[in-house]
């Protein structure tokens, strides 16, 4: 498909989330339609790559369970699965409106993507437009750095550049993650960036934060820099999605829910591929 | 470990000299599946010290061995390596540094071993074939030679692998289901199969084409004494015959050509 066929952010756009979405909430599908609704598609294509799992059936299962019957076309990529796939890399990601990257081992994640050169089909899609999102080990991968505990203990590594700063995730579910971040933003390891709690959600512009978002009411964000060996930190305030008039839901009026009944139809039972 | 092929296992383990041996998975290249690892706990725990690293979970303390992976490997009687994605694999491999503890588990005598992914990894180069574009990736590079596994299960795989050989690919050992090279250090000592009718080959090019010499391999169910090591692996025991370049008709720029693709750091 050509890429003026589809309908394109006029901006470059990429969530990444402190954790969230439907592998970490099975039952709020707030950040997940909040994906949905970052892309003009009416029907998006939307990538899960579950790399960063070593491509668990559980993660794929997840995907296909929230979006399959939404309205979107969703398909998942295996990298330890290539057989199965249908199309060549580069053909599989120039089709999409949203790449999805689920969760894990964030050394695994860029050292496999690099493996087959899919780092840089990625940093392509962005450049034309196709909405990147992702959580823990899939949002910090944007970032110059972030926190990993792909051996074991917390500690930080780059990643691959497109969003300025750092990100550490999970800083409520997984503790012991932030003063490994908070230590190495001090000493300059990484560079000053954000902190963020399991449901809440960064959108950036271009390379620039546009909005702080949440499916958890209570979930929170900082940023933090290092000013003369010192850790300034600010507290950033998410708007809860899905109540309030800047929530990504809205009303859904009858005719997309007719919509939403035809694509279920004729997508028949299953949707998508084991 | 794989379908019907306990006789290959049998052989791998009879390899190492230990009542015992102390055995280690590497799944890295099914990204850990869980199901992989049952079966060789179930495999092998009954008679091995039986243990498993898993590049996936070390963070959740559920990746097997969770301490110095390189300690640990290097205690090993033989390492035993899935099947999978090589590319993905080698990947991982590199990104926690156990392509270079593998090749000093090796020097150390460490028996090395796997299926598929885990055969083409130890060698020079690698025929990985995918969604219909085969491309050579460089292995670990241990066996100075090239590789090409389940030779026999799709016939393009025959077709591209002399074309990649005659093209410049190193000269290598294609390989049948079910059928195991049994190097010593580079060299090739010995053809086993667990099937009657499995076959090994090397591949060499030649001015016009390649050279194919069937390789006898050993049937491992037909009794259970070994024959004496280097007992069938080599010419004259093969059959030689020579194969005119094929047409290549999907020949495609950069794609098809031989010698290594750098993989990126």
């Amino acid at each position: 498909m050509s890429a003026d066929a589809r309908a394109r952010s006029e901006e470059r756009l990429i969530l990444a989330m402190g954790g969230g979405g439907f592998t970490m909430e099975p039952t709020n599908p707030l950040l997940d339609d909040f994906v949905l609704s970052l892309t003009p598609a009416k029907e998006p294509r939307v990538l899960f790559l579950p790399t960063a799992s070593g491509d668990t059936t559980a993660q794929i299962n997840a995907f296909q369970a929230r979006f399959a019957d939404r309205l979107c076309v969703p398909e998942h990529l295996s990298l330890f699965r290539l057989a199965d796939a249908k199309s060549p890399l580069a053909a599989t990601v120039s089709r999409q409106d949203i790449i999805y990257v689920g969760g894990g081992s964030m050394r695994n994640l860029l050292a496999i993507w690099r493996a087959h050169g899919l780092d840089q089909l990625l940093v392509g899609a962005w450049r034309n437009g196709t909405v990147l999102a992702g959580l823990s080990a899939g949002a910090m991968c944007w970032f110059q750095g972030g926190v990993t505990r792909s051996s074991g203990p917390p500690e930080p590594m780059p990643g691959l550049g497109l969003l300025d700063g750092s990100l550490t995730v999970h800083a409520d579910g997984e503790p012991e993650r932030l003063p490994v971040w908070l230590a190495s933003v001090r000493d300059g390891t990484l560079p000053g960036g954000w902190a963020l709690d399991d449901g809440v959600g960064l959108l950036f512009a271009e390379r620039t934060l546009q909005r702080v978002v949440s499916s958890r009411p209570g979930a929170g964000a900082q940023r933090v820099d290092a000013i003369a060996g010192e850790l300034v930190r600010h507290r950033l305030e998410p708007e809860l999605l899905g109540d309030g008039p800047h929530g990504a839901l809205g009303g859904t009026d009858d005719a997309v829910e007719e919509l939403r009944r035809v694509n279920r139809l004729r997508r028949g039972i299953g949707g998508g591929r084991g | 470990m794989e379908r019907d092929s306990s006789l290959l296992d049998d052989y791998v383990l009879s390899l190492t000299d230990s009542p015992r041996p102390r055995v280690c998975f590497l799944p890295t290249a099914s990204g850990d599946a869980d199901h992989y690892v049952v079966r060789f706990y179930r495999r092998f725990s009954p008679s091995c010290e039986a243990s498993h690293v898993s590049l996936f979970r070390r963070d959740q303390g559920t990746g097997g061995v969770e301490d110095d992976l390189a300690t640990h490997l290097l205690a090993q009687d033989l390492v035993y390596v899935g099947g999978g994605n090589v590319v993905s694999m080698l990947g991982a491999w590199r990104a926690h540094g156990l392509d270079d503890v593998l090749r000093r588990a090796w020097r150390k005598g460490v028996v090395l071993c796997g299926p598929s992914a885990g055969s083409l990894c130890w060698f020079q180069e690698a025929l990985s074939a995918f969604h219909g574009a085969p491309r050579s990736v460089p292995g670990l590079g241990l066996l100075p030679y090239s590789n090409c596994v389940h030779y026999d299960a799709e016939p393009e795989r025959r077709m591209e692998y002399h074309r990649f050989v005659s093209d410049g690919m190193r000269p290598g050992f294609a390989v049948e289901d079910g059928v195991a090279l049994h190097f010593r250090r580079t060299r090739l000592q010995r053809v086993v199969s667990s099937r009657p009718d499995g076959s090994a080959y090397r591949v060499e090019p030649a001015d016009d084409g390649v050279v194919e010499t069937r390789l006898n391999a050993a049937y491992l169910g037909a009794d259970t004494q070994a024959p004496p090591p280097q007992a069938a692996a080599l010419p004259p025991g093969g059959r030689r015959r020579r194969i005119a370049r094929l047409p290549a008709p999907h020949k495609a720029g950069a794609t098809r050509t031989a010698g290594p693709e750098p993989l990126p750091a």
